[in-house]
This record gives C-alpha cells, structure tokens and sequence, in this order.
C-alpha cells in the first residue's frame, strides 16, 4: 500500500514540462528502459497466470463477477504489456502512455486484491469495534482537535497572542496523549496477527510482488527523463495528468455508478434470483408483467378474478358510463404504489412548495431575526430522516400521541375516540403527506431565498411608488419573477416525493406499506421484490420503471433550462 | 420585499408577519420538543394521557418519616377523599373487600387479618356469603367479603397511625420535575447503540474522508488541467447526478455479495467515498480562482500537486466545509442502503439510523429509551448544521440552481 503513495507522489511531482531536470539525468536510462522492457515481459507472462488463476475452480473459486473482472483485465494487460514491451525497445512514441496505463491499473488492482487478501476490507468491520472500545479517546483527541482549531481560528486574527497559542499547544498534546491511549484501548493485537499471517501466503507475496513492480515502473514512466526519451508531447503529458488526477474518482464512478448502472439494465432482462441458480432472458417479460392491466367490462356488480385474464387479480372496480368494470393487474401491488404514490405526489408537493413561497417571501425582507428563522426552519431536513419519523409516529398515536391531544383541545375530536392516524388506510397516506412536508419545506424555503436575490430590486421600488399592496407586490413581481425556481424546486421535490421509502417503513410499522396497502410505494414494491421475494431481475424492471418516470421529470427541467438559455436567458 | 411602510397599519402588518414565522417557528420545533421530553421520562410517564412535556417522577419520601427502617424511598400518594399524603410501605398485602350489608353498594377495603368472622352467613345474589365484622369511624359494622385481592399498605406522612389499604392503581401518585437521565446511558449500553454510534462515526469520518479527497482531485482535473475527452466525462459526470439510487440498489447488492461484503461496513463505505456531486461542487469552487495565482507558482516550478495542495487547496475551504457537511449529513442519515446490506441482524455492523428503526417504533414498549437513542442520532448533524449553515446555506441553494 505504501509503495502505492509513494509512487503517486513521484508521479505527479515529477511531471512537469518546464525544466527542472539535472543535466545528467540520461545516465542510467539506458539500463532502466531494459529493466522495464523486462518487466513488461514478466508482465504479460504474469498475466497468463492471473488469467489461469481467475479461472481456477475448486479451493479459491472466485464469485463471477471478479472472475470475469479479473480475466477481462488480465487479457487486455496482456496485450499491453507485450505492446509496451515492442514499444519500449523500439522507443515508441505511444509506448509510454500504454505503458503507463497498463502499469498504473495493475498497481491499483494489485493493491485491491493485496488489501483483500489480508482481509482488510472486512477489517473495517473490526476497526467499528476498535473505535467503539476506544470510544472515550477518541472523543477526547475530538476535544483536542477541537482547541486546536479554536486556538488557529483566534491566532488568526492575533497572530501574536499568547493564551490561543498556548490552547493551540495543548490541543495538539491533550489528541496526542489521547491517541495512544487509544491505541491501547482499541487493542489492535488482532488485526495485526491476522495480518502476519496472511502475510506468509505465497498468492499474498505473489501480489505484493506485481504490486511493488507495476507501481515501480509506474513512477519510473511517470518521471521526466522518460518522458523526454519517448518524446510526449504537451497534449498527452496534459492528458496523463488529467486522468491520473481524475483517476480516483473516476475509477469509483466506473465500478460502483456506470458498471451498475448498465448492470441493472442487464439483469431487467433476466428471470434472475439472489441464489444465482435460475437465470433466464426472459426479454421485456418483467416489463410486461409489472405494466399489465386488463380492462372487462361486465354486468355482474360483484365480479371477481374470474371475469380477468389469467394470472390477473382485481386492481380496482368501477362504474363508468352506465357499465361495471373490473379492472386487473398481474403485479396489483406494483399498481397500488402507483396510485398511492399520485396521492402522495398531489398532495405533498404543494405542501412542501407553497410554505417555502410565501416563508421565502418574507425572510427575504432585511427584517431582524429572519436567519434564526431560517436557520430553524432547515432544521427537519438535516436532522435524520429515521429520527424525525420515528417521533412522528409518537405524535400520530391513537390513544396517547399529540396529534389528537390537540384535536381535543379544540374541540375536533373527543377523548378516547381519537383518530388512528396510521392505522386506519384513510389517514396512513396523508399522516405521511404532512411528514414529508414538515421535513421539507424549509430546504425549499431556502432553494427560493436563492432565487430570491436574482429579483432586481428596482421591480419593488416601482412598485411602492406606484402604491402597489403587499399582496399585489406578491402576486404580479415576487411569484411571477420566480418562475423559475418554482419550477426547479417542484420538480426536485417530486423527485423526492416519488423515492418515498423511509418515512413509510418506520410509520406504517409493524407492516410498512399498510394498513392493507394503503402506504404501498414504488421504492417499498421494489424493495420487498428483491430483498424479501429475491426477484431481482424483476425488481431490477421495476427500478427502471420508475427511473423513466424520475427521468422524465428530469428531463422536463433539463428540456425548460435549455430552452431559456436559448431564448437569451432574461428572466 | 424591502418595501417599508410606517404608520399602525405597517405594525400591523409587522405584529401579523412575526406571528405567522413565529407559528410555523413553534411547528418545526414542537415535535423535537416532544423528542427531548419523552427521552427523559421515567417508564412509568410515557403512556399517561394527556401528553406532558415535563419530564416526572415519583415524588418519595425516606421510610423513617412513616416510622419504617427500610432504605429504599416510599413513593407518595394521594387519595380523592383525604388532603393527606400517604406514603406506599408496603405495595402487596392482602386485601378484603367488604361490603356493608346495610348498604351493598358501598366498598371498604381492610387487611385481611382485620375483618372478625361472626359464623353467621347471608345470602347475597343467591350466593352464600359469611358475615364479617369490621370497625369503621370506631363502629362495628357487619359486612360481606366480596373479593380478596392484593394492595398496598397506606401511611400518611403527617400523622403515621394514620393509616389505609388500598388498590394501588385507585392512588394518584405525586409527581414532580424529574428527567431521567439514565435513558441515555441505557439505551448505550443496554440496547447497544454504543456499537452502532461507533459505527455510524466511523462510517462518516471514512466516507467524508475519501469524498474531500476525491472530490479536490477530481475536481481539479475537471478545472483545470485540459485532457482529451475532458467535455464527454464532464457530461457524464453531471449527467449521474440525474440517476436516482433506487436505480443502483440492487446491482451494487450484487456487487458486495461478490466482493464479499455483505454485512461488513465496507460496503457502506467505500461505494460512497466518489461522489459525482462533490467534484461537481469542487470543480466550479477552483474554477472561480484566477489562474494568475496558480501559474506564479508555476513559474517557480512548482509541480501540479504541490499547487493543488499548497494553494487551491487552502483557498477552496468554504467549498471543502460545504463537501464535508454534505458528506457528514448523507453518511450519518442514510438508511435504506445499510437497510439492504446489513441484513443478518447482527448488531455489530448495524449503524445508527439501522439501530433506531430496530429498537421500536409504534407499540415500543420503552419509546424512552427508543427517543433517547433518536435524540443520539439527530443531535450531531443539526449542530453540525447549525455550526456550518454559513457554508451549507449558501451552497445547497446556489449549486441547486446553476
């Protein structure tokens, strides 16, 4: 791991066009290339064995996505490695990239499968433990850290102060002293045996082997002598720097954004289970299945499933133009957290949207206090949804929560006869409409205070010296003007809306989604298909379902910015 | 709306505005103000009707002042038909009930050894009962037993031969102002929500760690160095801002079972260390800073790591603040992720929000404890909120709207 970093620091600090090289540096560079053209050698027959040994069965079968992970990447490193190895020799313009690439992939790579070989990913878990034995030092260093910012922040603005220098001081040894009492009570003797005895492994040394080498020959390549010897030009040295800069996150968003995304997309496709046994394309089938609906009209008042297709069950009844009519689903869950999800969007959006329009309104004014307000207002939003639910629930309570105490004490309810907010299907969805607008309102109020210094401040002027009200100020320049923040917050609002997930699962329990599916949501069907029905493949559909809803949301907005942005952007 | 006006009619308007912030005001703190309260009451306060917000608890009295020797404190009680208070001594004798014969109606609870058998018998709803004698007001009265139960011996603090049997439940016990404060220290230990603290604080350090890192490289590139493909990736970077998580859970499910770590906080955080969003936020701070302070160093010879980290870096703190509050608020709140991964029940690699949703909801029996336990988990970020909301603020709106 370490010759990791060190190899980065080489590697960028090295980079650098303008002339900072000795004049001698050409020396031993002779001898280096060949080194290097060796180790591409060892390289791509190093990657023949990776290949065997992602392919081995038995003892250290490898689960199947790293298998084919590991080959993919072993087969192209072959090819690189042989061409970097044709390419250094015969100094190469575009040895150096490949070179580099390949190298700087089996480094990072070469880490992961070391890191896991010593188990240090589940080792994280252990670390949880450490930290909570040592939970007392570790606030302590905290307090330290602590006084040393408090003290910086002072010197800051006294550099010459005494007492902050000295808090300074004793921060730094108040965490000091507390980290090696942490040290003590996190006990780490485990993690360090397990780690010597992973150590004597020969796929471990192996690894760690490829790992030093590639990171090497990495920072070798990296540097500017090598560089001037293959002759790179600016745009590629501008490149190398700018994907080893991005390469980091890139390579997170690649595995943990891009891959799953498409993988997800893949697998909708499939009748696919966790337990990996059945996994069969099945084409748009889960598509089909989750959208089916058949319409029947009928005469009986009271007909059931026998009037629908087969595999159908009674989504809903109705009458319309004189005729009974059944309606049925093949997925009727799926089709109830649609129309929940409506009910919940109509109403809890504006609840959510309209305070923040009018709340904005006045904390724009440059009355005193008004950031106490908006500050207090923020609060539900960044205090935990889970938390915040949780207290919710209490208030809702039939016989003893708040809600209903007050209902009394105006006289709406009586004593003892109080409503049973999330028992009964008729108030379960609507205690949640009031949650969700409770908890975001004031980040909206916030998106509109933004929108609300883009007004120009001479629209108000004109309009007191025109004797306008404060109403009719509201409605013809404050709303008007803010058109197009409304727009912006009531689509991430629905967006929000659409995803409601947590807030049912602690309200709606023992059985989120109840009572009778009443609270029944797109994220919870989801969620039940393919971690309590293990369909993922089915699921899998059913996220890309609504992700196409989500999408066209988003793309509405999208389609809107563009718009006004062509349109010469005045507003 | 700077439009000012004087007059009654302005203060009018004024008294109304605060009115109205000052309502909503009470609106999104009342439920927090139940939170705090309900944490700190005793277990014997939760479920009482009407909802108090004081936190109570039994007012006691030492044994000696009713003549007693134990040392545990009597609770104190009082009774409809009597101003004195009464100390519980003892809450399980026997108790008789009897009932005057002149008069069914009427209950008089005694001890049991107190009640005089006479051999007489009466017939009373067609059942046979024996006939007791008791002395009530100093009277003898001749009375039927109609039930034999358990109670609680009675003695008033002011006059100790002062004494009664009664059912426990007919007392009003005297309360007063006292949270309880062990709450916290319970649901830590007992609960173990000490574990899942840990874990929480864990997670977030590591991914608010890995995200500033990320994020400051990534962002960097994106700002300024000019690489080839540069635009495409941009797009798609933003572009990734679009995908809802919903759309992920399940193949990054796939993904941990395959990496095998499944049930191990890995899996909360290493996924969540790249954040599209925290290089978006970067990308456009380190835009804003003019070149010419970059490329003096350049000049110098400064090599591109040392100006990131010597001088971009120090610069773009408010951006930096607004990552790492983002980052501490989304790593502390998130749930359905740990939801899905952390599925064996095995407390050990539960996080906070897990935890809370675990210990009870609707029907807990202890929702002190449970509200205890939620006070732990919301305290952190809203002062992390309050302590950074310069930053976050502004940021949360002016990145929304670009």
């Amino acid at each position: 791991m370490s010759d990791i970093t060190v190899a980065d620091v080489d590697a960028d600090g090295d980079q650098h066009p303008p002339a900072r090289q000795a004049p001698n540096d050409l020396v031993d560079l002779r001898g280096r290339l060949r080194l290097l053209a060796l180790w591409h050698v060892a390289g791509a027959a190093a990657s023949v064995v990776g290949i065997l040994l992602a392919r081995q069965t038995g003892d250290i079968e490898l689960p199947w996505m790293p298998r084919y992970a590991l080959q993919g990447f072993f087969s192209v490193a072959f090819v690189i490695h042989v061409a970097a190895a044709y390419g250094v020799v015969n100094r190469a313009r575009w040895a150096r990239p490949a070179s580099l690439a390949v190298n700087y992939l089996l480094t990072l790579v070469g880490a992961s499968v070391v890191l896991h070989l010593f188990n240090a990913y589940r080792a994280i878990g252990d670390l949880g433990e450490g930290l909570y034995k040592a939970f007392i030092p570790f606030l302590v260093i905290c307090v330290g850290l602590l006084w040393v910012l408090v003290g910086k922040q002072l010197l800051a603005d006294r550099p010459t102060a005494v007492g902050p220098n000295r808090l300074r001081q004793a921060g730094w040894i108040l965490a000091g002293i507390a980290s090696v009492w942490f040290v003590i009570a996190a006990d780490p003797t485990g993690m360090i045996s397990s780690f010597f005895d992973s150590l004597t492994r020969p796929l471990t040394i192996a690894a760690m082997l490829l790992t030093v080498g590639a990171a090497l020959a990495t920072g070798f390549m990296w540097s500017r002598p090598a560089a001037r010897h293959f002759g790179s030009p600016h745009s590629t040295d501008e490149t190398l720097a700018g994907l080893a800069f991005l390469s980091p996150n890139l390579l997170g968003f690649l595995v943990f954004f891009a891959f799953p995304l498409l993988f997800s997309l893949w697998v909708s496709f499939f009748d696919w289970d966790t337990t990996n046994t059945a996994r069969d394309f099945i084409g748009f089938d889960n598509y089909i299945r989750a959208l089916s609906l058949d319409l029947v009209s009928t005469d009986a008042p009271n007909a059931g499933p026998e009037v629908l297709d087969d595999g159908y069950q009674v989504l809903m009844n109705a009458d319309w133009f004189g005729q009974h009519w059944v309606i049925g689903a093949r997925d009727v869950e799926f089709w109830l957290s649609l129309r929940n999800i409506t009910f919940f969007l109509v109403l809890a959006v504006p609840l959510a949207v309209l305070p923040a329009l009018v709340l904005s309104s006045i904390l724009a004014s440059q009355l005193p206090g008004m950031k106490v307000f908006r500050a207090i207002y923020f609060i539900p939003s960044v205090a935990g949804v889970i938390g915040v639910s949780i207290i919710w629930g209490q208030m809702f309570d039939a016989t003893i929560g708040w809600i209903n105490y007050l209902l009394d004490l105006v006289g709406l309810s009586e004593p003892g006869q109080g409503q049973g907010w999330l028992t009964e299907r008729s108030t379960a969805l609507l205690s949640m409409v009031i949650v969700f607008g409770w908890m975001s309102f004031g980040f909206n109020t916030v998106l509109y205070l933004a929108g609300h210094q883009s007004i120009p401040k001479d629209l108000y002027e004109a309009a007191e010296i025109d004797g306008a009200s404060t109403w009719q100020v509201f409605r013809k320049i404050t709303v008007p003007q803010l058109r197009n923040t409304t727009f912006y917050v009531l689509v991430t609002t629905s967006i929000l809306a659409l995803q409601l997930f947590d807030i049912v699962w602690i309200l709606a329990r023992p059985e989120p989604g109840g009572p009778s599916n009443a609270t029944e949501t797109p994220v919870l069907a989801l969620y039940d298909e393919a971690f309590t029905n293990n369909r993922q493949g089915y699921a899998s559909a059913l996220a890309w379902i609504l992700f196409i809803i989500i999408f066209g949301f988003t793309s509405f907005q999208f389609r809107r910015q563009r718009d006004e942005a062509a349109a010469g952007g005045l507003s | 709306m700077s439009v000012r006006r004087t007059g009654p009619r302005a203060t009018l308007v004024r008294v109304a505005t605060y009115g109205l912030l000052v309502s909503v005001a009470v609106v999104v703190i009342f439920p927090f103000i139940v939170a705090l309260s309900t944490s700190t009451k005793n277990n014997d306060d939760i479920f009482s009707y009407p909802p108090t917000l004081i936190p109570r608890e039994a007012q006691t009295v030492e044994a000696t002042a009713v003549g007693g020797t134990g040392d545990e404190p009597l609770p104190l009680y009082e009774f409809d038909d009597s101003t004195a208070t009464f100390a519980l001594v003892d809450n399980n004798v026997s108790v008789a009930e009897y009932r005057p014969l002149d008069d069914l109606n009427t209950v008089i609870r005694r001890d049991v050894s107190d009640g005089e058998e006479t051999g007489q018998t009466v017939v009373v709803d067609g059942e046979e009962e024996d006939v007791f004698v008791i002395q009530v007001d100093g009277e003898s009265v001749e009375v039927y037993r109609s039930r034999l139960t358990s109670g609680g011996l009675f003695v008033s603090v002011d006059d100790n031969t002062d004494q009664r049997v009664e059912l426990v439940n007919l007392a009003e016990p005297l309360k007063q102002f006292g949270p309880r404060l062990e709450n916290f220290s319970e649901v830590v230990t007992e609960k173990e929500l000490g574990r899942s603290l840990s874990n929480t604080v864990l997670v977030t350090i590591a991914v608010v760690a890995g995200q500033i890192i990320t994020s400051i490289l990534g962002g960097y590139a994106f700002a300024r160095i000019e690489f080839r493909g540069r635009g495409q990736l941009f797009l798609l970077y933003l572009g990734s801002v679009m995908v809802p998580f919903v759309v992920l859970i399940i193949p990054l499910f796939q993904l941990m079972v395959q990496f095998g770590w499944l049930d191990n906080l890995s899996a909360l955080i290493i996924p969540f260390v790249f954040t599209a969003y925290g290089t978006f936020l970067m990308r456009q701070f380190f835009i804003g800073i003019p070149k010419e302070i970059e490329e003096a160093a350049r000049i110098d010879n400064a090599s591109r790591s040392t100006i990131l980290w010597k001088i971009m870096v120090p610069l773009a703190r408010p951006a930096i603040a607004t990552l790492a509050t983002f980052g501490f608020l989304y790593a502390w709140n998130s749930f359905f992720w740990p939801l899905v991964i952390i599925n064996s029940g095995n407390p050990d690699g539960r996080v906070l929000s897990l935890a809370l949703s675990t210990l009870g909801g609707r029907g807990s029996t202890d929702i002190n404890l449970v509200f205890a336990g939620a006070m732990i988990a919301m305290t952190p970020p809203i002062l992390v909120f309050l302590f950074a909301q310069r930053y976050f603020v502004e940021n949360s709106a002016s990145s929304g709207l670009k």
